[in-house]
């Protein structure tokens, strides 16, 4: 009974406490403060209140509200639209969600606007920055953003024949005899090994090769050794790697160890490990046209092109970027994801960020392309 | 009293004797292993027999004064044994040896399953002796090894093991291919395949010529040092530097070629490498 | 209450004696051929050498084969195995009490795959029937053993007593 008196009073006191005291709203991520969430009865009055408007219906995978408000939706067919905001072909896009963006009016000429949107996707494989500068226009009272849609190209109905060569395994079984040969591990090799210090972060980078004939799934570990012998930290290169290695293909890695210095480290230890996997030597990715350039925030980016030269869809591509001083040392390894799925024979542009630190000293660069294809055959 | 001191002190003796004598059984000191042999008892009425081994445990009761039938199967595996007689209270024991009977068959450990060809010394073989009950022979025994290839000579080498153990170095050939890898005693033999497979590329040429979509790129037949054609699926590099900037794609040899049809409209220098081993470059003109 | 908490007490002092790193062994590498070993091998050996003794001990004190399988390998295991079980059979126990072992290393193959080790073991040897002592003896024997790498530790393959080295 004292109990159920207690909590009444407790409700009762909470109440009054709740219309009295003022109530600070949280930023909800994407939506500026102060104003009513984007989407939900919103006026586009403004230039920037439309796109934000716009970005909240894709924040709420609201296709249909969001190509409703869109200025060319004459032009701009709705599945277009959703393909190109949602993804498809089981591409990065499609396993990512937009987590928050910032948007800043470029400019303002009586009913057209230029407006900047930072994207900021959450993604299966990490944070994805997009930046799109939308022309918005003024439409019966209300600001419209026009959609700039990349026009997918289509590829035209062909036989791509593929006849590259294809790795199983079979290893011996448990039934076997002590003695009865088994297929060696492949042979890899640690070809180059630099440790750079990049802000608070100790970074190790360098090249493997698969020596072997055989193709090879590789990780490198680095164990951290300070001034007394003890292992200061381990690491391994996670992602920033490509894993599998067709015979005397050669990838960098890349090993982070936040937190650490240089001065701290007397030695680094170093571990390839390799292990026998099937694999295929399809798809052939192409690198075309790499060139340095500033992308549109000012940034230094390696950019380009890739070309899927086979017959299959390739889901998710990741597209490690080395880069060499002059005397040919590896200095960085960045890497970055491409949210689109690579269609045959069909270019597709990248852009990999160059470190600040890395600006005046690359002599040349080299890219690779890690692939993740659904349906392996 | 003095004749019947000295025959009492003798008869104490013999006592005695006897009595140590008693605590030992009289065992030979090594048997070979599936061989059976007899105990010889003295004395009269039941014992208990035990026989305890490295995988042998047994109890039997047995007749003082007869012999005691230790069986082959009982002493099949190598090592010590020790046989116990116990009666009235009163132990006597002893211990063996059962050592390995002649070699039955050969662990035969071969390493790499793949090697380069050209290694010297890069081809292990590692041998061990056992019998039929998987006894590790450890008397002296010559093993031979023998690497052999088609269309060429094999080498042989023979090895004396120690303690069951031999091992040796061979060379990889010159030829890529599968070679077999035999070790053999006395009619036993087991024999291993080593894959010999080229080495790094050697003298990577390509040419390079203007085609409708772009520029078709071929390396010349990718061998090694040795002549030997490398492993379809081998990687090899080709970069493409032009006016739009490089241009990079990794290509695996299919029958000894590597080709490529890069998209470049424009002139551009191109180069071939294949691991860590870089090849000639072309340049190519801008399309007409 | 009081029962269960000296079972749970017993049950964790026999299993840390078990995970214990066993009788003392002294190594002993400076014959080792062809191959050179390895520091980590070099310690992990007489650990795990040790454990396989512990282990054969306790296998052997209470019948239980199935302890065998972590350090013990191939023919060791089977005739450790059929050890047991003609014990079981024949109601004679062997306990083995461990003073420790000079290891000495003379076989490591060229590439890393097995190791040939003398080991002077000093052991006191009992013969149980049922409860009874039957025999009893402090000796100092010798062993061949063959040991190979297992995922993440060496298990001992051949375990053969032998009048000399």
């Amino acid at each position: 009974m004292k109990l159920a008196v207690l909590l009444v009073l407790a409700t009762i006191a909470l109440l009054i406490l709740g219309f009295a005291l003022p109530v600070h709203q949280a930023t909800t991520p994407g939506i500026v403060s102060g104003e009513a969430l984007p989407g939900v009865g919103a006026s586009a009055n403004t230039p920037e209140a439309a796109v934000r408007s716009l970005l909240g219906d894709v924040q709420a995978r609201d296709w249909n509200r969001a190509y409703s408000v869109l200025a060319n939706n004459n032009n701009v067919p709705k599945e277009a639209f959703i393909r190109d905001v949602g993804g498809n072909y089981g591409s990065l896009r499609t396993f990512s969600s937009l987590e928050g963006s910032r948007t800043r009016v470029l400019n303002e000429n009586g009913d057209q606007a230029l407006v900047r949107a930072d994207m900021h996707w959450s993604t299966a494989v990490g944070p994805i920055y997009d930046v799109k500068q939308l022309k918005v226009v003024q439409q019966g009272g209300n600001w419209k953003v026009e959609w700039p849609l990349e026009k997918q190209p289509t590829v035209p109905p062909q036989v791509v024949p593929v006849n590259y060569l294809r790795w199983d395994v079979i290893s011996r079984g448990p039934e076997d005899d002590w003695g009865t040969q088994n297929v060696d591990s492949p042979r890899v090799r640690i070809v180059s090994m630099n440790a750079v210090q990049h802000g608070s972060t100790l970074v190790i980078v360098g090249e493997v090769v698969n020596e072997d004939t055989v193709p090879a799934f590789v990780d490198i570990n680095a164990i951290l050794i300070g001034k007394n012998d003890q292992n200061l930290d381990q690491e391994s290169s996670f992602d920033k790697i490509q894993h599998t290695l067709l015979p005397k293909q050669v990838t960098p890695y890349r090993i982070d160890f936040p937190g650490f210095n240089l001065s701290q480290v007397k030695n680094v230890r170093m571990d390839a490990k390799a292990m026998l996997v099937p694999a295929s030597a399809d798809p052939v990715i192409a690198v075309l046209d790499q060139h340095e350039q500033n992308n549109v925030l000012g940034r230094k980016v390696l950019s380009g092109n890739l070309l899927n030269e086979s017959g299959r869809v390739v889901n998710i591509a990741q597209v490690l970027a080395t880069y060499y001083d002059s005397n040919g040392k590896v200095i960085w390894v960045s890497d970055g994801y491409v949210d689109r799925a690579l269609l045959p024979q069909t270019p597709e542009p990248f852009a990999v960020d160059m470190p600040d630190s890395t600006v005046g000293k690359v002599q040349s660069y080299r890219v690779t392309v890690n692939h993740y294809m659904r349906q392996q055959s | 009293m003095r004749r019947v001191l000295p025959a009492a002190c003798l008869t104490i003796c013999l006592m005695a004797a006897l009595a140590l004598a008693a605590q030992e059984l009289q065992l030979p000191a090594t048997v070979n292993a599936g061989s059976g042999f007899a105990i010889a008892t003295s004395g009269s009425g039941s014992a208990t027999f035990y026989l305890v081994g490295p995988s042998y445990t047994a109890k039997r009761q047995v007749q003082l004064g007869q012999e005691i039938q230790v069986r082959p199967p009982e002493v099949r595996s190598a090592g010590r044994y020790l046989a116990i007689l116990r009666s009235g209270g009163a132990s006597r024991s002893g211990s063996f040896y059962v050592s390995a009977a002649k070699p039955a068959s050969l662990s035969f450990l071969a390493h790499p399953s793949r090697i380069p060809v050209g290694q010297r010394g890069g081809v292990v073989g590692v041998a061990f002796l056992f019998d039929n009950w998987h006894n590790l022979v450890r008397r002296p025994e010559d093993v031979e090894f023998r690497l052999s290839t088609k269309n060429a000579p094999a080498a042989a080498q023979s090895v004396r093991t120690r303690d069951g153990a031999a091992w040796i170095l061979m060379n990889s050939g010159t030829k890529a291919g599968n070679a077999q890898f035999v070790a053999a005693l006395d009619g036993i033999e087991e024999a291993r395949v080593i894959q010999q497979v080229a080495s790094d590329p050697c003298h990577l040429q390509i040419r390079a010529e203007r085609s409708p979509r772009g520029i078709l790129v071929q390396t010349a037949p990718v061998r090694d040092c040795s002549g030997n054609p490398v492993s379809d699926g081998t990687v090899v590099t080709f970069t493409a530097n032009s006016p739009a900037g490089l241009s990079t794609v990794d290509v695996p040899v299919k029958k000894d070629i590597a080709q490529v049809e890069l998209k470049i409209p424009g002139p551009a220098t191109i180069s071939v490498a294949s691991g860590v081993v870089m090849g000639n470059e072309v340049k190519v003109g801008g399309q007409q | 209450m009081r029962h269960a908490l000296v079972l749970a007490l017993l049950f964790v002092f026999s299993a840390s004696c078990l995970a214990a790193d066993g009788p003392r062994v002294q190594f002993d590498i400076s014959h080792i051929g062809p191959r050179q070993m390895e520091e980590v091998t070099g310690r992990n050996i007489p650990r795990d050498w040790g454990r396989a003794w512990q282990t054969l001990a306790v296998a052997f004190a209470q019948n239980r084969p199935d302890l065998l399988g972590h350090y013990f390998t191939g023919f060791a295991q089977q005739k450790l195995t059929a050890g047991i079980a003609a014990q079981e059979k024949s109601g004679v126990r062997t306990r083995y009490v461990d003073h420790g072992h000079k290891l000495e290393a003379f076989f490591y193959s060229p590439d890393g795959g097995a190791l040939e080790l003398h080991d002077t073991a000093d052991l006191e040897i009992q013969v149980l029937d049922g409860n009874n002592l039957v025999h009893s003896e402090r000796v100092t024997l010798r062993y061949i053993g063959l040991m190979t790498p297992a995922a993440d530790h060496w298990e001992v393959r051949v375990l053969e007593s032998v009048p000399s080295f």
